[in-house]
C-alpha cells in the first residue's frame, strides 16, 4: 500500500480541466502509474491516448490529442468488469414490475438484454466502484437452462448494450426437489443428442443438396456451444459437479467457464489444466450448504496459485456490485496477489466472457479509471471513470438525497434540489 | 398461544408475615422467574496480559498512540504508557492497533446457520404477527461455524435476533461470542433481553397474503396498538395482585401468558427494544407509539431514513443501527446513503451503531464502518478512527444495555479486546488476537486458539 500516494490536491481543478473532453476527440492522460494488466505490467509516469473510444497509443514518443489530462502520478487501471449479476435488469428486488432477470418460462434462448434499462439507479451508484462494464446474467425460470448473458457499459446510455446473447447460463448442482443428476443428464443428452443431428445434417447435405431444414432455435443454441461459438457459464459448487462439468467440456471441446464453484479448492489441478476460468465470490467463507463445505476467504489465492484464472463478482444483490474492488482487496488480505487481483475485475473477466476490455493495450476499448490512492482501499474513490473513452460522473441519487439532508434550510427539505 | 397455569412457576416466598394483620390465609405467592433459561458461561482459561506499545482505540472517543493495555482477573485494568505487570504475558504489539471486542446487534447466526438447511431453518416464526412467545435463544445452534468466523473479525459478544415477518418476533438473546455446545453456555450473564418488533413491508406482506391483519402500514400500527393494550391490563392485573398479596389479601394471580409476560417486560423496563424499522415517517410513529404505552422505543435496526430524522432520534433517545451501503432490494430500502450513520451520529447525545444482519459482513464490521467513515470525510464530515470505532463498539453496547459492562476499555470493563495488523479501517485490517472476558478466543496464528465446529470437523 506504500506505493499508492494520496494525492489530496486539485482534484476539483482536474475534474473541470478534462470536462471538455468528448467521444469524437482524442485526449491523452500523462503522468499516470498506468497498470496495464498486459505482460507490459506496470508502467510509471506513462502516457495512454485515447481516440474514437479506443486506447491508440501507450507512451508515445509525441503526445498528439486535443486534450491532455494530467494524472500527477495517480494509478489508472483499466475499468472494472462486473459479472453474473442482474444489473439495468432489476431496479427494486422487491418490486415484482422493476425486476426482469427471470420469467418462468425462459428457456435456453432467453435474452434479457431486451430489458435492459441503461436509466436505472444502480449503474451510476456502481460507476462509484470503477465498474465500466458487466456481463449480465439473466436467472431464466424452471428450466436448468437460465438463458443468455449479455455485456453492458455502464454509460447509462441507451446504447449501452454491447453484445447480447454471448453466453449460455446453465444451473446445476443442489436442487432442493428432485437429484442434480438428472441435470447433468440431460445436459449430456443434449449435447449429444445435437452432435449427433449435426453430423447426420452434414452427411445427408452432402449426399444430396436439398435444403437442410432448420434447426429449432434451442438447437441452434446447443449448436453454438459445440461450436464454441457460445461458452457454458455453468453454476456448481460441489467438486463432483465441477468435475462432471470439466468432463463435458473435454466430451464435447466446450468452452467452458465455472460461476461459484465454492469447492474448486478441490479439484484446483484439474480446473487449471482444462484452462476453465471460475468466477466466484472472494467473501464467500461460509458452508451455505453441503456443495460448499470448503469455501473460504482463501480460496481465490490458492485457486489462482494453482493456475486457475480467476474472476472476482459480488454475489447476492446486484445494488452490491460497486463493492467489487473491496473484495478484491479482502482477497489480497487473504493471500491473492496485488496484480493477480487488479486481473481478476478486469483482464480475466475480459477473457472468461471474451471482451474487447479489461486491459490497457493498443486497440482496447478505453474503458478507464483514474483512483485517487490504492483502488482496493475503503479510504480510496474513483477520480476520474471513462467509457468507451468518454467521462462520466460518479454522482448518483444518493448523493442528492445525501445533499438534501445535510444542507441547511427554513423550508422543508422538499424544496432543496 | 398456550397458556400455561399459575401453578407451573411457583416460588415460595417466605409468608413470615410478622407484625401484619393477616386478615386471611395467604397462599404461596405466584412469581415469575424471569431468568429459566440461565447463562451457565464460564470465562476461558486466562492470565494477567499486558498488551504493550499498540495504537489503542477506546471506544470513548479517544485514540492513545504507544500505549499498553492492561488485562487482570477478565478486566480491563489500566491503559497508558510504559506499565508494567508481575507475571502478566506480554505482547509486543508495536504497529498494531487496539480496540474493544466489536459487538453486533443483529445478527441470525445461530437460528439461520451455515449450512442454510431446512431442518435448521429456525429464526422466523411466520404464523402469527405477534409472537413475543417466542425466544430467539430456543433456536439457537451453537455449532453454526458462523460464530467462528465472526470471531476471527474480533466479534465478542452479538445478539441474536428472531426474524421481521411478525410485529413482534420474539425475543432476541445477547452471547458472548466462545464455543459451547449449548446456547447457555454462550449467553451473555445479565444481558437484558431484547423485543424484535418489525415495520414496514414484511409484516404486511407476509400477513397480507394470507388474508389476516396486518396487510397495510395501517394495519401494523393496529396491531401493534392492540397488542400493547393487552400488555397493559396484564401488567395492571400483576400489579393488583402483587399489591393485594402485600396487603395482605389472598388474590388469585392473573392466568399466566408467556407472549404478554415479554410485553409486560418492556413496559417495566426488563425488555429492550429492538425494532426492524427503514423509514422515517415509520420510525416516528414508533416512537410516538412508545410514548402511547409508556416505553422506550429503544433501537431502529436497518433504519435506512434515519437521515431524514437525526435530531428527533437523539431527542428521543433513540439508537438506530444501520448499514453501510445495502439498499434497494425493498421499496422501504431505496433511499439509502452512504453517509447515513456520520449525519446520525453528528447530532448531540446520538446513538449511531453499524450492524451487520448477515453472516457474512459481521466478519468485517470494521471494514463496513471505515466506508462509513471514509465517504462521509469525501463529503463535509471530519470523522477519526476513535470515533467511527464507537458505532461498533460503545453504541453498540448501549443499545443492548450493557454499556456498564463491554463496548469500551475502560479500567473495571470485561476485557474483551482485539489486537489488529493494523487500522482496522483497512480493507487489508485483520483481526490477529481476541480476547472475552480476558480469555483468548482467537490467534490468527496459533491454531490452539482457532475453535472449529463439530459440523466441519472430518469433513472431507
Amino acid at each position: 500500500m506504500t506505493n499508492f500516494k494520496l494525492f489530496k490536491t486539485s482534484l476539483i481543478a482536474l475534474a473541470l480541466a478534462s470536462s471538455t473532453a468528448s467521444f469524437a476527440e482524442s485526449f491523452a492522460i500523462t503522468n499516470a502509474t498506468v497498470h496495464t494488466v498486459t505482460d507490459q505490467g506496470v508502467l510509471e509516469n506513462a502516457t495512454v491516448v485515447i481516440e474514437n473510444g479506443k486506447v491508440i497509443a501507450i507512451n508515445p514518443e509525441k503526445i498528439t490529442a486535443d486534450n491532455t489530462i494530467d494524472a500527477q502520478g495517480r494509478i489508472l487501471t483499466p475499468g472494472f468488469i462486473g459479472s453474473m449479476n442482474q444489473l439495468g435488469l432489476v431496479e427494486v428486488g422487491a418490486v415484482s414490475r422493476s425486476r426482469d432477470a427471470a420469467d418462468k418460462k425462459a428457456d435456453i434462448t432467453f435474452d434479457a438484454s431486451l430489458a435492459f434499462n441503461p436509466r436505472s439507479t444502480v449503474i451510476p451508484y456502481s460507476r462509484k466502484g470503477g465498474i465500466t462494464s458487466n456481463v449480465v446474467a439473466p436467472r431464466g425460470g424452471d428450466d436448468m437452462f437460465k438463458g443468455q448473458t449479455f455485456v453492458a457499459d455502464l454509460s447509462g446510455e441507451f446504447n449501452s448494450v454491447r453484445v447480447s446473447n454471448n453466453n449460455v447460463v446453465i444451473d446445476l448442482g443442489a436442487k432442493s426437489k428432485g437429484s442434480r443428476a438428472l441435470s447433468l443428464q440431460h445436459l449430456h443428452q443434449q449435447l449429444e443428442d445435437a452432435t449427433k443431428a449435426l453430423a447426420k445434417a452434414k452427411k445427408k447435405n452432402t449426399k444430396d443438396k436439398k435444403e437442410a431444414k432448420e434447426p429449432s432455435r434451442k438447437a441452434q443454441v446447443i449448436n453454438a456451444l459445440l461450436n464454441g461459438d457460445k461458452a457454458l457459464v455453468a453454476y456448481a459448487d460441489r467438486a463432483t459437479d465441477l468435475l462432471a462439468l470439466l468432463k463435458l467440456k473435454e466430451t464435447f471441446s466446450l468452452d467452458l467457464v465455472l460461476v461459484g464453484a465454492a469447492d474448486a479448492v478441490l479439484v484446483a489441478d484439474k480446473i487449471a489444466a482444462a484452462k476453465v476460468p471460475v468466477v466466484m465470490a472472494a467473501l464467500d467463507n461460509l458452508p451455505g450448504s453441503f456443495d460448499s463445505l470448503h469455501a473460504s476467504l482463501e480460496n481465490a489465492g490458492k485457486l489462482t496459485q494453482a493456475g486457475v484464472k480467476v474472476a472476482l463478482t459480488v454475489d447476492g444483490d446486484t445494488h452490491n456490485l460497486y463493492q467489487l474492488r473491496f473484495h478484491a482487496g479482502n482477497a489480497i488480505a487473504n493471500g491473492l496477489t496485488r496484480s493477480a487481483a487488479l486481473a481478476s475485475v478486469t483482464a480475466n473477466v475480459a477473457d472468461a466472457f471474451n471482451l474487447d476490455s479489461g486491459k490497457i493495450a493498443i486497440g482496447k476499448t478505453a474503458d478507464l479509471v483514474l483512483w485517487s490512492a490504492d483502488p482496493f482501499e475503503l479510504s480510496s474513490k474513483v477520480s476520474k471513470i471513462w467509457i468507451s473513452g468518454k467521462e462520466y460522473s460518479t454522482e448518483s441519487r444518493q448523493d442528492a438525497l445525501r445533499d438534501r439532508y445535510t444542507s441547511k434550510s427554513d423550508m422543508p427539505k422538499a424544496y432543496v434540489k | 398461544m398456550q397458556k400455561f397455569l399459575p401453578s407451573l412457576v411457583m416460588a415460595a416466598l417466605s409468608v413470615a408475615l410478622t407484625g401484619c394483620l393477616q386478615s386471611e390465609q395467604q397462599d404461596e405467592k405466584v412469581v415469575i422467574n424471569k431468568n429459566p433459561y440461565p447463562s451457565t458461561y464460564q470465562v476461558l482459561p486466562q492470565q494477567t496480559t499486558l498488551i504493550k506499545n499498540a495504537t489503542v482505540l477506546t471506544g470513548t472517543g479517544t485514540r492513545m498512540d504507544n500505549a499498553d493495555v492492561l488485562m487482570v482477573d477478565g478486566k480491563i485494568s489500566k491503559i497508558g504508557k510504559n506499565l508494567s505487570a508481575d507475571g502478566a504475558a506480554e505482547i509486543d504489539a508495536n504497529g498494531k492497533w487496539i480496540t474493544p471486542g466489536i459487538i453486533d446487534v443483529h445478527s441470525h447466526l445461530g437460528v439461520y446457520p451455515s449450512p442454510s438447511v431446512e431442518s435448521h431453518s429456525d429464526g422466523n416464526e411466520m404464523t402469527s404477527p405477534n409472537t413475543s412467545e417466542v425466544w430467539a435463544e430456543h433456536s439457537v445452534w451453537p455449532q453454526d461455524p458462523g460464530f467462528e468466523a465472526a470471531r476471527a473479525g474480533g466479534i465478542t459478544t452479538l445478539q441474536i435476533l428472531p426474524g421481521s415477518a411478525n410485529l413482534f418476533g420474539g425475543r432476541g438473546v445477547t452471547l458472548r461470542n466462545v464455543p459451547s455446545p449449548t446456547m447457555q453456555g454462550m449467553k451473555f450473564p445479565d444481558a437484558p433481553y431484547g423485543l424484535k418488533m418489525a415495520c414496514g413491508e414484511n409484516p404486511k406482506r407476509v400477513y397480507g397474503s394470507r388474508k389476516v391483519l396486518p396487510s397495510t402500514r395501517m394495519g401494523n400500527m393496529a396491531g401493534y396498538r392492540m397488542a400493547w393494550a393487552e400488555a397493559t391490563e396484564y401488567k395492571r392485573a400483576w400489579e393488583k395482585y402483587d399489591s393485594d398479596y402485600a396487603a395482605g389479601k389472598n388474590p388469585t394471580a392473573p392466568v399466566r401468558d408467556i407472549e404478554l409476560d415479554t410485553l409486560k417486560g418492556v413496559l417495566d423496563g426488563d425488555i429492550l427494544i429492538h425494532n426492524h424499522c427503514y423509514k422515517a415517517e415509520e420510525m416516528a410513529m414508533m416512537i410516538d407509539l412508545g410514548k402511547e404505552f409508556n416505553y422506550n422505543s429503544g433501537t431502529f435496526h436497518h433504519a435506512i431514513e434515519a437521515y431524514k430524522i437525526a435530531d428527533s432520534l437523539a431527542e428521543n433517545g433513540n439508537c438506530a443501527a444501520m448499514w453501510p451501503d445495502w439498499w434497494g432490494f425493498k421499496m422501504e430500502a431505496y433511499d439509502m446513503v452512504h453517509e447515513n450513520v456520520a449525519i446520525v451520529d453528528a447530532v448531540k447525545n446520538s446513538c449511531a451503531i453499524v450492524h451487520s444482519d448477515s453472516a457474512n459482513t459481521i466478519q468485517r464490521l470494521n471494514q463496513e464502518a471505515g466506508k462509513v467513515m471514509y465517504r462521509a470525510n469525501e463529503n463535509g464530515f471530519d470523522i477519526a478512527p476513535e470515533l467511527a470505532i464507537t458505532w461498533i463498539t460503545a453504541n453498540a453496547a448501549k443499545s443492548l444495555g450493557l454499556a456498564d459492562k463491554t463496548g469500551s476499555l475502560e479500567s473495571g470493563k470485561n476485557a474483551d479486546v482485539v489486537i489488529w495488523n493494523q487500522n482496522p479501517f483497512s480493507v487489508y485490517a485483520q483481526a490477529e488476537q481476541v480476547f472475552v472476558d480476558g480469555a483468548k478466543v482467537f490467534d490468527r496464528f496459533d491454531e490452539k486458539y482457532q475453535a472449529k465446529s463439530d459440523f466441519l470437523l472430518g469433513q472431507k
